[in-house]
This record gives structure tokens, sequence and C-alpha cells, in this order.
């Protein structure tokens, strides 16, 4: 398996606070990566020692095979939480500003700056200063600015913050073309849990500096959390306390309640169960007159993992 | 040629932010307004000027008859002069040896020295008898050189020697008119020059204003300003995160640092530029053309550089421009009257290796400041004003240095 990213033990420790306490992640070429914690879990401080940016405490950063300290510059494109744009040069030439930065060959930066400038819908903004910008269009230059030199893996540290559901619909498809058409590797860190859901292959969620959990979305919906809800109406309702009866003695089934008529049933991955609520209802000679799946989902599981308390 | 983009991308940002633009080139113009309505005709002032007379003459024999001694008359007349239509007295003489009175001027306890040869009054008495046609055979025609010494990096020093000046050709007109009012009737011929007052540390304009002196202090001092505005501007860069964007790429501290260096330098021979026009207009006795220009923009220019640097510095210990600007400001204006920007502060020598010099000459400003004023005030041109030039030049070279190595060590590598 070919890793893009590889982080060994990597411990950060400002004076007695440690804010990244021995993680160890791969993370593999061409994948989108979710990098999921409450605030203050770690998230940014481990992302800036991946880039480069901040020297860790301990551990070792590996991207490609290559120690981090001696990777080409360019390798990584960073697109920051906060907005890192220059107020008074217009969107052309930010873009212009950073491919000089990185020497892009002056044909390849014409095309690439009109392309980024297509994609992420800034064309009519071009020569339009930053300051006169809307915060949407400053999120998406802020985007392109990180990957005007086309880097083998770019970071998206919470790039949707604060954009409106159209513009995050167009990063989102700029991040999924990154990875099927361009073959990058992004990692992604982001409060939106559905957004992590929708986009990430796999997700790690870290809490007190530490690795809590790694795993593709789907998987942890499955396996963690108090897991999914199918609601269900019997035909006759009469029949309702014995399906409960029998249903509890499964232990695939978390819990059974009646609420106003109707069983909620809640167990992990309950679509691969229904087979199993069936066979019960079948024995309980009765029928299904109404049923609904509400799906465990990642904030459920992020809350699970995490927990409920404020952390900042 | 990364450095030249973020020259443009400097520049850019420079001339689009209106607020800062207004900030660099009104505010110094503003200052030297002030000054200018304030101390343009300061040098008329009826105040006594402190002068030390070295009187080495030895006297000689008059074509009357008689020895007679014109240094002692000289300096007996040096203290009754006052001014005209008043009883304020020109002078206040202080007769001494001449390390006394050098060490007089060093402690500026005398605006001027003046320094009477022992050939003065041999050089009156062929004076005399050149413009009067009296006979004697003491004298050939003989040439005295009176010196007016004093520190031309001070502004009493212009008003004292101009006086001095003005005085010594009185004094020469007077008696010559005296003998031949003396023997009435005969038609003395004009008045032929026997005594070559030497100024020294002048070579310019007879009629110094207060205002003359302080017009290069603005403009060094509009010139330090740079180095608060530039540092903001840094840190600002830093603070916006824009900095550790260019951080990622393949910029080079040199890229950022030299790139910025150029539109700053370009500011700083603007600001040259519009000043000396502005105080031109104020009533400034600006010797020289336009080389004289040019030249105070290259002297300029070096000073914008030493600021840059300064800013670098500043910025390298600011956490956001706020505190840039204050550090700034608290830096700038010291360092402002430091460098005699306003006036000159007490002499105050240091000795290291056996040589002495002053502490503010550490200071490249200092040497700015000293070249401009020779450059567009005295009419000097490079050769008088290269060494000046040279220090200041090594000064801002050192200082540039100590700023690459500070901001690139505290903003341009990995946070720890």
């Amino acid at each position: 398996m070919d890793y893009m990213i590889e982080a060994i033990d990597l411990t950060k420790k400002f004076d007695d606070l440690t804010a990244v306490d021995k993680l160890n992640i791969k993370i593999k070429k061409g994948e989108v990566f979710g990098f999921l914690g409450p605030n203050g879990a770690g998230k940014t401080t481990s992302i800036r020692m991946m880039v480069g940016l901040l020297h860790s405490t301990s551990g070792k950063i590996f991207i490609n095979g290559i120690e981090i300290d001696k990777i080409e510059k360019g390798t990584i494109g960073i697109c920051p939480q906060e907005l890192m744009l220059w107020d008074n040069l217009t969107c052309k030439e930010s873009l212009n500003l950073m491919a000089d930065m990185y020497e892009v060959p002056k044909q390849i930066k014409i095309q690439r700056v009109q392309k980024l400038l297509e994609d992420l819908f800034l064309v009519e903004k071009s020569n339009t200063v930053v300051s006169k910008l809307s915060g949407g269009m400053k999120r998406r230059l802020n985007l392109a600015l990180s990957v005007i030199h086309e880097p083998e893996v770019v970071v998206l540290d919470e790039p949707s913050e604060g954009l409106d559901p159209q513009s995050r619909r167009v990063l989102w498809n700029y991040i999924k073309a990154m990875r099927d058409e361009q073959g990058r590797t992004v990692i992604l860190t982001t409060h939106l849990m559905d957004e992590a859901d929708h986009l990430s292959d796999r997700i790690a969620i870290i809490d007190h500096g530490k690795l809590i959990r790694l795993d593709t979305p789907e998987n942890l919906k499955n396996e963690i959390g108090e897991g999914d809800v199918v609601d269900m109406k019997l035909s006759e309702s009469s029949k309702n306390l014995e399906v409960i009866k029998e249903l509890e003695t499964h232990k695939e089934i978390i819990a059974v309640v009646e609420a106003n008529g109707r069983i909620h049933i809640r167990a992990l991955n309950a679509v691969g169960k229904l087979p199993l609520m069936m066979q019960v209802i079948e024995k309980c000679n009765v029928e299904i007159a109404d049923l609904s799946v509400r799906q465990n989902t990642l904030e459920d599981v992020f809350i699970d993992l995490t927990g409920t308390g404020l952390r900042e | 040629m990364k450095f030249i983009s973020i020259a443009v991308k400097d520049f850019k940002e420079l001339i689009r932010d209106r607020r800062g633009l207004f900030f660099i080139l009104l505010f110094p113009i503003f200052f030297m307004m002030i000054f200018g309505f304030a101390f343009g005709g300061m040098g008329q002032e009826n105040t006594p000027h402190n002068i030390a007379v070295v009187n080495y003459d030895q006297g000689a024999v008059l074509p009357t008859g008689g020895e007679y001694n014109f240094g002692n008359n000289l300096t007996n007349g040096l203290k009754d002069f006052t001014y005209t239509n008043s009883n304020v007295k020109l002078f206040n003489v202080t007769e001494t040896s001449e390390s006394q009175a050098d060490s007089l001027l060093k402690q500026r306890t005398v605006d001027a020295e003046l320094i009477i040869p022992n050939n003065f009054s041999v050089s009156m008495i062929s004076l005399i008898v050149n413009s009067t046609g009296l006979q004697t055979n003491s004298v050939n025609n003989t040439i005295s050189a009176p010196i007016i010494r004093g520190d031309e990096g001070y502004s009493n020093f212009f008003a004292s020697e101009s006086a001095l000046s003005g005085v010594m050709t009185e004094y020469q007109d007077g008696i010559v008119n005296g003998y031949k009012n003396q023997i009435a009737g005969t038609p003395g011929a004009e008045p032929i020059k026997f005594i070559n007052t030497t100024v020294q540390g002048i070579s310019g304009t007879q009629s110094f204003t207060q205002f003359d002196f302080l017009a290069p202090g603005m403009i060094v001092f509009a010139i330090l300003l740079l180095a608060t505005t530039i540092a903001a501007i840094l840190t600002r860069e830093a603070d916006s995160g824009t900095l550790e964007r260019l951080k990622m790429s393949k910029m080079r501290s040199f890229d950022l640092l030299f790139g910025g260096l150029i539109p700053w330098s370009l500011v700083a021979g603007a600001q040259v530029v519009i000043l000396l026009g502005v105080a031109v207009i104020l009533g400034l006795h600006w010797q020289g053309g336009i080389n004289s220009v040019i030249l105070a923009i290259i002297i300029g220019i070096i000073g914008g550089i030493a600021s840059i640097s300064l800013a670098m510095i500043i910025a390298s210990f600011a956490k956001n421009d706020r505190q840039a600007a204050n550090l700034g400001t608290l830096i700038v204006v010291p360092t402002s009257f430091l460098v005699g920007a306003f006036f000159q502060l007490p002499q105050v020598f240091i000795s290291v290796l056996g040589h002495s010099f002053q502490v503010y000459e550490l200071l490249p400003w200092t040497h700015t400041l000293s070249a401009l004023r020779a450059v567009l005030i005295y009419g000097e041109g490079l050769n008088a004003v290269a060494y000046q030039i040279e220090l200041s030049a090594i000064l801002t070279a050192i200082l540039f240095i100590i700023g690459v190595v500070l901001f690139s060590k505290t903003r341009l590598r990995a946070e720890s």
C-alpha cells in the first residue's frame, strides 16, 4: 500500500500542555482523509506539523516516504481556516503572485489561473480587489491560492466555514474533482459532519491529542453510536408488546420502545438487521403497516466518541 | 526573479492603500509646513551670537605713524557691534586661545570661532595704503586669512558665521572710509580686499535661517517615519497569514525582503523630492541644481533602506500591526532627535581603538542628514559628501543584515 503521509508517534507539547500525543496516522495516496475532533483536540496542531509549519516535539512525519524537513517545497498546499489573502490585490493578481512564488512557468500559469477562476466561479471577479469580494468568494479564492501549484497533497482546514449551501456545493465538487480527476491526496478538517461524511474516504477522530478511531464513514456509522432507529407501525397495535419482548431477546438490538402506538428499534447497521426484524414480526403473526429508518449519523458517532462536554 | 513579483505586489498594495499613502507622504509635509512657518525667519532674530576670538595679530606701523593692532581693534569692535536700530549686542565675545576656543566650540558654549592671523594688521595697512594712496615703507601688499571656524552640523553656527562675515566686510570698508575721511580731498581708489576671510565648513549661502537647518532634518524624519509604516505592514503580512502562505512556497527570505526594499526605497526617494519642493516653496535657501536633487535622492534612498532595516527589526518583535506602529513610533521619534533632525543634542564622544567619535554617528541617518544638509543647503557635490554616504551605506548594510537575520529567524522559519 502506498501512503502519501505517515505520522509516527507525532507529539507536540506546549509547556505543560500536550496538544498532540503520539499520533500515528497513515494517509493513502489519492484519498480524501477526514480529520475530525472537537475544538482544541489537536487537529490544527497536527496539520501544521504535517505540512512543516510547526516543529514537532517528537515523532516523525514522512511525505511520500521522505522526511518532512527534506521534501521539496510545493509538495503540499494548505488552505487554512483563516482567510489568508492580500486585501489590496485582485483575484488574478493574487493567483499570479502565488504561481510566481511556486515557480510555475508563465504559459502554464496563464492557463492554470484561468481554469481555477472558472472552476471556482470567480471569473467575473478576476480583476476585483479582494477587499470587495463576498465571504464565499474569499473562501473560494483562499482555496484556489492553495492549489495554484498543483500540489500532491492538499490540506483543507475547515474550508466551508461560513459558506452558504451554493458555495459549499462548488467547494465539494472541486474537492471531489481533486481526488477523482487529479489524483491528489486531500486532508480535510471540518466541524460539518455531513461534509466529512459526504467527502471523506476515511475519517480519523482525535480528541485530547490522541487518535480515537480511524475508519471509513460507513464502518464508523455501523459500529459506533446509538445506532439507526427503525420506526415501525404494526397492522395490529395490540401485538406491539409481544413483538417488543421478542426483539429484546436479540443481542444485535440495542433498545426497543413503544411510543404513540409505534415501535422504535435502535440497532447499529439497522438496514442489515431488517431481515431479523421481519422474522420476529412474522413469528408474531402480524404485518407492518408503516416503516421508516433514521440512520445513525457521523455526528452520532462523533458525540459517542468525544462526549457532549464543551471544550473551549 | 521572485523578488520582482514581491516588489510589484508591495508596490500595488502601497498605492492602493490610500490611507497609508496619505500618512507616508502628507504627514511629513504637514510637519515641514509647521516648521517652515515657525522657523523660516529665525536667523534674523535679535539675540547675541556667542563667539570665541583668537587673536594672533602682532600689529604693524600705521602709514600715519605709530604701532597699531587691528586685531585688538576688531575684537573690541565685535564686542561693541549692535543690531541695526537696536541696543542688543551682536556678539558675546570670549577672547581665548585656539585650543580653548576649539574646546568651547565642541561643547557648544560658543557658536563660532574667529581666528585673527598674525599678519592681520599688516594686511589692513596694505588695504589702507592701496585704497587711500597713503605711502609707507613698512608693508608690501599683504593678504591675511582670518578663519571663521565652526560645526557645520550646528544651526547656530550658520547665523553666527553669516553675521561675522558681514561684520568683517563692514570693518574693512569702515577702516578704509575712516582714513579717506581723514585725508579729505584725496580721491581714494575702490577698496581692494586685503582680508580674505575663510569660513571653514561653509561653502554656501550668506543668509541662513533656522528653517534651512531644519528642512533636511524634516526629510530625514520622514524617511525615519517609514520604519513605523513598513513595520506595521510587515507585521500585518504575518498577522493576516499571507506571510505563512508565502513561507509555504518556494520564496526565500531574500525574495521577500529584497522585493520589499525596492518600492519602499522609491518611496524614500519620492519623499526627498516632494519635501524638498515643499521646503523650497516655504523659503528654503536651496543650493545646487538638478544634480543636487539626484544626489539627495540617492542619499535619501540609502536612508530609506536603513529605515526598512529598522522596520524589519521592529516587526521581528511586534505581535501585531498596532504594536508595530506603537513600537515604531517609540523608536523613530527619539532616533529623530538623536540624529539631530530637529536640533542638535549635546555632543557625546566615545573612544574606540584610539578613535574618538560622537555616539550619534553610529546611526546611519546621522550621516544621511549631514549629507543632505551639505548637498541641499551648501550645494556640495558628491566628492564632499562621499565620506558621509559611505558611512551611511556601511551602517545601513549592518542594520540590514541584523534586520534580515532577526526577521528570518522570528517570522520566516517554522514555529517551534
